[in-house]
């Protein structure tokens, strides 16, 4: 798996897709730093992930979008299955891949807290709950990324994918039914922005990420036997 | 050693592979022939455990790939159809990949990667990203891939397919050199580069096994009537009306340009009709300039299997066709004879009854 990580998180630096993303991330974030921090004058640096956190639907897919697509569509995925390594470690390893590079990006962010060290004090307590919160967040997303990229060899398809699904739990399923809104990933992080770790939402993020993980590995496995 | 045991693959109604059984020993150096769609190359993803069989299944040195794949992948290197590469990583970096992924411990990957590099003749492009090396550098690079950390099998799917000759030749060598301490197994549907490299040959067409044999032996099979071509000067015509002792046939294939030709001669025996050819020939005063047994390549062999088999195959289902038309007609035949069988059966009731009435009637007569 260890092999897998270190190609794949590599390979966002060597290739334009993660520094476009690091790029738009970092962008949003001083724009939602000068926006909902500098200008309304308050100290809460987790007001900017709360904006940050809708702004995740379009940039995760940048992550995760070829994950597998590209390894079907060049053939390298031949390398991949027949090299001795079960198909687990190689969905754990592109997984956790995505979500290191991913807190990598998270981590520049505390400039921005520095930042405000000088300006006010703010709380280090809250912002440590908050940008856990974002971590969960993104996780879940990558997650179901993933899965979206294992469908299709075609990396448009799942980015296309991974935002209609993201939209669909974000708005979506609150707007159907009221009974759906827990489901919403974006809902859930919510609570986060308010300085609570909530057993109930640590626990949804993480079967979020779980469950589709699990999808990724069986949709995998299963195209060996179909194809 | 490689077990493959009734192996299966089933697209929908579609057999790529159908029902296919055979031993590879170590060290064998095997040759997959076929024509293109014969099901090569689904043959080698099932041996190498990219997709799994349908039915069947594949044994490598005891593990069964499908239930322990971790163990058996371990003794495989495999350099896919079309080389898939990293196209931004440099060779090393690609090399290097490789090896983790097959697991090489850590102080020994530089070695394996530099050995592997060495093999293939890459050490002087091992920092250009392979987006940017020509095709046979590609071909190279996968190939390196494939044998980094010595694993005991070889798998190459048409190693040298779209290769200049200058490659093929230095592919050729690469493979020669590897077969000494590999088992070795290749696709190709060049059959001049298979009879070069192999010692045992297995033809498939249509997902199904046509022949495994050595390339000699699949030479000698076809190459049964045991004629003869000569090349004569023969001023007289003399041969036309000539008879050699044991000859069943004579016959003319060409006129060279220089008065010469060439005739092929059929033994009725199969025995060597050299020989006679030369003292009946030399008493009529015909010169030979050149007598041989014509030689029959793979590539005839190998179309004469196909041939046969499909011929078979059509037999086969010209057979069953029959078959299944003459029970259609037996059963016809069965159903009228039951019917007939039926009515008279009714008649005979029709009339017993009729006669139990004429008795009732004539004992109710009687009584009265």
């Amino acid at each position: 798996m260890w092999a897998i990580i270190k190609k794949e998180v590599k390979s966002y630096f060597l290739s334009p897709i993660g520094y476009v993303f690091i790029g738009l991330f970092l962008l949003m974030a001083s724009l939602f730093f000068y926006s909902e921090i500098l200008v309304t004058g308050s100290t809460m640096f987790s007001n900017m992930f709360y904006s940050l956190s809708t702004m995740l639907i379009m940039i995760i897919p940048l992550l995760t979008m070829r994950m597998f697509s590209e390894e079907r569509k060049d053939g390298t995925e031949q390398l991949l299955l027949t090299a001795p390594r079960s198909v687990t470690s190689i969905v754990l390893g592109k997984f956790f891949a995505g979500s290191i590079f991913f807190i990598i990006a998270v981590a520049l962010t505390f400039i921005y807290y520095v930042i405000l060290m000088f300006l006010g004090n703010p709380n280090i307590k809250t912002s440590l709950v908050t940008v856990l919160g974002f971590i969960l967040l993104g996780a879940a997303l990558i997650s179901f990324g993933m899965f979206a990229s294992s469908l299709t060899e075609n990396q448009v398809i799942a980015a296309i994918i991974s935002i209609a699904f993201y939209i669909i739990t974000w708005i979506g399923a609150p707007y159907l039914s009221q009974s759906l809104e827990p489901l919403g990933l974006m809902n859930m992080f919510n609570r986060f922005a308010n300085g609570q770790i909530a057993c109930t939402e640590v626990v949804a993020f993480l079967s979020y990420t779980v469950l589709f993980i699990l999808l990724t590995i069986i949709v995998i496995q299963r195209r060996k036997s179909v194809k | 050693m490689i077990t493959v045991n009734n192996v299966t693959k089933k697209y929908g109604k579609f057999k790529a592979v159908d029902n296919i059984s055979f031993e590879i020993n170590d060290g064998e150096i095997i040759g997959l022939l076929g024509p293109n769609g014969a099901g090569k190359s689904t043959t080698m993803n099932i041996l190498t455990g990219f997709i799994e069989p349908t039915e069947g299944n594949v044994i490598i040195n005891g593990y069964d790939i499908s239930k322990k794949p971790k163990k058996a992948k371990k003794s495989i290197g495999y350099m896919p159809e079309g080389v898939p590469l990293y196209k931004d990583m440099t060779v090393k970096e690609f090399v290097t990949y490789m090896a983790e992924l097959r697991g090489i411990k850590k102080d020994n990957i530089k070695e394996s990667v530099e050995q592997a590099m060495q093999d293939t003749w890459l050490q002087n492009v091992k920092n250009v990203l392979i987006r940017n090396l020509s095709k046979g550098y590609k071909q190279r690079v996968s190939m390196a891939g494939a044998l980094v950390g010595n694993p005991e099998i070889l798998i190459m799917d048409e190693p040298t397919v779209g290769l200049d000759p200058k490659q093929i030749i230095e592919i050729r060598n690469l493979i020669k050199k590897l077969g000494k301490d590999h088992t070795l197994i290749i696709s190709s549907h060049i059959l001049s580069e298979i009879s070069q490299i192999c010692e045992k040959v297995i033809i498939i067409n249509k997902g199904q096994i046509v022949a495994i044999d050595s390339p000699e032996h699949l030479e000698d099979t076809v190459n049964v009537e045991n004629a003869i071509n000569i090349i004569v000067e023969d001023k007289e015509n003399k041969m036309q009306n000539l008879k050699i002792n044991g000859a069943k046939k004579v016959e003319l294939i060409k006129e060279n340009d220089d008065n010469t030709k060439e005739y092929r001669i059929i033994p009725e025996k199969d025995y060597d009709i050299r020989k006679t050819i030369f003292s009946d020939l030399s008493k009529e005063n015909i010169t030979i300039f050149e007598l041989k047994k014509p030689e029959i390549t793979l590539e005839e062999a190998f179309m004469d299997l196909i041939k046969k088999n499909e011929k078979e195959k059509e037999e086969k289902a010209k057979k069953a066709e029959e078959e299944k038309k003459q029970k259609e007609e037996q059963k016809k035949q069965e159903k009228i004879e039951k019917k007939e069988q039926k009515q008279e059966m009714k008649k005979e009731k029709k009339e017993q009854k009729e006669k139990k009435k004429n008795k009732d009637k004539k004992e109710k007569g009687g009584n009265e």
